[in-house]
């Protein structure tokens, strides 16, 4: 069978799954689902800058705190209809992530690891210490937020513009990742150099894919304003990176089915993990050991043996980027 | 603030960020042997250090064991776990063309694992200390105070530190880490054996936290969150350049003096923070470190 009618077959049925949802579950389930929305978009921004343009930035949740506080703060102080604050924190997150990405995307690998790692702790920072934006330790209450005389107060109100914006964002991925762009972000990813001298210019695409990804981080951040009223620093740590991140690897680092299977699958086993407290962190442990130890590519790693040989494996991870839902 | 008192928080701060400076220094060393060796940024080192501390507490509650016992045990069963979770996981991981994420991921499998199995035990739940074998007494250096436990403290990771200098420049297994570290191929084909190289250098890593960690508990808590020290080994590594040796010891004194300072000068709320700022002062300023050479550009 087809690999793209299967993937239009799963949006199907994942489209009829989100239609039916609210007529039938309660609210918890709902507000599940809408975090499930925002960590689709999560990993998705961080499937461009690691899967598509392979760099590795750890920097995804200060992002997605600027996107959160950008939002919640604009919400309380003009009352501005919900698309334009969250807007407002995917412009700031890029500007920002630009900045960033200008004085850090002239290292590779590990250090570039190293460096937005430090970056997402010292942003963390920020936001704990910072106590006239943020509320620092004692954390933000937020407005709801508005649309033309229309407050969202709850789970099911949020629900459907949460998941319509997840779509928009699923949809220009896949925009994103089949044009000309998305196939000179892959070239960079396999060698900058070989890139270069076929005229990319190999800075621009990183710096523009982590721009990229800085702004889906920060909208993300904007969605969770939708439907949560309460947001403290301590969930804006290194973990909730590091949920990003094993969402993407998980799911098959460079494929975009990869990157929202991932975000849901482990959306929910990190939210059923959150009941059983104690052993939370053994379990998430063993996970990412056992995912790396016996399927390190992930569940979607492209198909068949070509995933066995390294160069092969890239061509497949290039293709199934291409082939790649809707 | 006086002049007066700024030079005595200045040698305050010099000599109390030596002795933290060490220690941190040790697990440094740790982490930049492992990344020359296997390639792997170990973000798993903070949990060995946590991990050795509980071994020793659950030892000295549990079994109640002589200290001596207690301390020899620890050294053993830390670096026969490093060296487990290198032969087990961390070489099947690298044979399947694991790459950079990839390895970073399993250390991080490995943090949540250690973190979640202490959480487990209970024994988490109440920070204790370590039992000290040196006296709590003063001594004055200069205008400086310090313990004796803190004299000690130094004095036995100068001394790990030039064991391990000797252990690489003169014995054959540090030679053949070395050799590894600069090129496992052609390391391979002189007749050294990869696997049990990189088996030994996380043994190694076992013991250096395992050291590190009897010799800062006597002095600050343990709780699941001494973790976190290892921030400030990375930034000590990240420094000295990340792949240097020498680097890592430099880098870890210099943040601990630095670190300390912060305290005295500025305010302790600054210190978290610390780390972080001089991991990218030192990236974006000299991605290479003190130590680290020249940047080497990658050919196609």
């Amino acid at each position: 069978m087809k690999r793209c009618s299967l993937d239009h077959l799963a949006l199907a049925v994942l489209l009829a799954v989100l239609c039916v949802l609210p007529f039938t579950v309660t609210g918890y389930v709902l507000y599940v689902v809408n975090l499930l929305m925002v960590f689709a978009v999560l990993s998705l921004g961080m499937h461009i800058v690691i899967g598509e343009a392979g760099q590795f930035a750890l920097s995804h949740t200060a992002f997605y705190g600027i996107g959160i506080y950008t939002a919640g703060i604009l919400n309380a102080a003009w009352h501005p209809p919900f698309f334009v604050s969250i807007l407002a924190g995917g412009v700031i997150a890029a500007i920002l992530g630009y900045v960033i990405g200008f004085l850090a995307l002239r290292m590779r690998d590990i250090y570039l690891a190293l460096a937005t790692f430090a970056f997402g702790e010292a942003m963390q920072w920020v936001f704990l210490n910072w106590e006239s934006v943020t509320g620092g330790s004692n954390g933000m209450q937020m407005q709801p937020a508005r649309l033309f005389g229309l407050r969202l107060t709850n789970d099911l109100q949020a629900y459907p513009f949460v998941v319509g914006i997840a779509a928009l964002m699923l949809w220009i991925t896949v925009w994103l990742s089949r044009s000309q762009y998305g196939s000179a972000l892959r070239a960079v990813r396999e060698s900058d150099v070989a890139a270069m001298a076929m005229g990319i210019n190999a800075r621009a695409m990183k710096q523009s894919a982590f721009v990229i990804s800085a702004a889906f981080a920060g909208i993300a951040g904007g969605m969770y304003t939708l439907f949560v009223s309460f947001i403290h620093p301590d969930s804006l740590g290194f973990q909730t990176t590091i949920l990003v991140l094993t969402m993407v690897v998980v799911g098959g680092l460079g494929s975009v089915r990869g990157a929202i299977a991932g975000a849901l699958v482990l959306g929910v086993i990190s939210e059923v993990l959150r009941q059983a407290q104690s052993a939370q962190e053994i379990i998430y442990g063993l996970i990412l050991l056992g995912f790396m130890m016996f399927k390190p590519r992930g569940l979607f790693s492209g198909t068949g043996k070509r995933g066995a040989k390294p160069r092969a494996s890239a061509d497949a991870v290039a293709t199934t980027g291409r082939s790649a839902a809707p | 603030m006086s002049l007066g008192d700024i030079w005595l928080f200045l040698q305050q701060g010099l000599l109390s960020g030596l002795v933290t400076g060490s220690v941190y220094a040790l697990l440094a060393l740790a982490i930049v042997a492992v990344f020359k060796t296997t390639d792997v940024p170990n973000f798993a080192q903070g949990e060995m250090l946590m991990m050795a501390g509980y071994v020793a507490l659950s030892l000295l509650l549990l079994a109640r064991l002589p200290y001596v016992a207690v301390i020899l045990i620890t050294l053993v069963v830390m670096s026969l776990g490093g060296a487990l979770f290198q032969r087990v996981v961390m070489e099947r991981v690298t044979g399947s063309r694991g790459v950079g994420v990839q390895l970073v991921i399993t250390t991080l499998g490995l943090a949540y694992l250690l973190r979640g199995l202490v959480r487990q035990t209970g024994l988490g739940d109440t920070p204790r200390s370590l039992p000290s074998l040196v006296s709590g007494d003063t001594v004055a250096i200069g205008e400086a105070v310090l313990t004796k436990l803190d004299i000690a403290i130094f004095v036995t990771a100068v001394v790990v530190m030039l064991l391990i200098y000797f252990m690489f420049t003169y014995t054959r297994i540090g030679k053949a880490m070395r050799a590894v570290g600069m090129n496992p191929r052609a390391a391979q084909i002189v007749g050294i054996r990869l696997s049990r190289i990189r088996m030994m250098v996380w043994a190694m890593a076992g013991l250096i936290s395992a050291i590190a960690a009897l010799l800062i508990t006597p002095k600050i808590l343990i709780t699941p969150d001494i973790a976190n020290i290892a921030i400030l080994a990375y930034a000590a590594a990240i420094v000295g350049g990340f792949t240097s040796l020498p680097g890592a010891v430099v880098g870890g004194l210099l943040i601990g003096v630095v670190e300390n300072m912060v305290g005295l000068f500025i305010s302790t709320n600054a210190i978290v923070v610390a780390p972080f700022l001089a991991i990218l002062v030192t990236l974006i300023l000299r991605p290479q470190g003190l130590f680290g050479g020249k940047v080497q550009v990658k050919k196609v």
